[in-house]
């Protein structure tokens, strides 16, 4: 399985802050968002950052294998 | 300089309980004898935002992920920059107005190189460190946009 966290305000959208997505063969970080995007279609207009084992990434094509974890993130607003 | 310095010694760091100014710089002077010029900045919770009263904002983070962002902050400006030592903190809690946020201090041989790193952190952090803050006010409460 693919562990997806889900921070702040996509969190509150979602009505989740984690959840998991079965993993498949040639899975990428694209196919998580659509799978996301399906369970939670509010979140097609949110604007997010992404991290793939807790290093941020714009790749879509990143490679998600079981074990992972994915987090959607709102932009940050620490500080 | 008192014991004290060695408490909280991770000098990039994520904590919901308060920290001392005084303590910080403490650590970051008893680094090295080199320094001769230190720069803080401190942000405080406001008491207003975009014309609202705020009565409070409570912090969340992606623990596993915002230390480890604090850490290559603090890694890259000592690389960037010529300074000696830098100091980051950022609390993750529920805070009201005038209470502590965030910390960075720096410290270098001269005032220059200081003064580029605290503000190029500052503003680092808040592109890459993930924390968002949600703002309590008398309409209800509010995700924080960033601040420039």
């Amino acid at each position: 399985m693919i562990r997806v966290l889900l921070f702040g305000m996509l969190a509150d959208m979602a009505g989740e802050r984690e959840l998991e997505v079965p993993g498949k063969e040639s899975m990428t970080l694209a196919d998580i968002l659509d799978h996301l995007q399906r369970l939670f279609p509010t979140m097609n207009d949110a604007m997010f950052l992404l991290a793939v084992n807790q290093q941020q990434t714009s790749d879509m094509n990143t490679t998600i294998s079981n074990g992972d974890e994915v987090a959607i993130m709102p932009p940050f607003s620490g500080g | 300089m008192g014991d004290e310095v060695y408490i909280n010694g991770d000098a990039a760091r994520i904590q919901e309980e308060d920290f001392s100014i005084e303590v910080e710089v403490n650590a970051l002077r008893e680094v090295s004898k080199r320094i001769g010029g230190i720069v803080s900045f401190l942000g405080c919770a406001r008491d207003f935002s975009e014309g609202r009263d705020v009565s409070s904002i409570s912090f969340e983070q992606y623990a596993d992920m915002a230390k480890g962002a604090m850490q290559a902050l603090r890694t890259e400006a000592l690389e960037r920059f010529d300074i000696v030592e830098a100091r980051l903190v950022h609390r993750v809690t529920t805070v009201h107005a005038g209470d502590q946020i965030v910390l960075i201090v720096v410290g270098a041989e001269h005032r220059s190189p200081a003064f580029d790193a605290c503000r190029w952190l500052i503003g680092e952090l808040k592109q890459r460190v993930p924390v968002w803050k949600k703002e309590v006010t008398p309409e209800g409460e509010s995700w924080v946009v960033q601040h420039p």
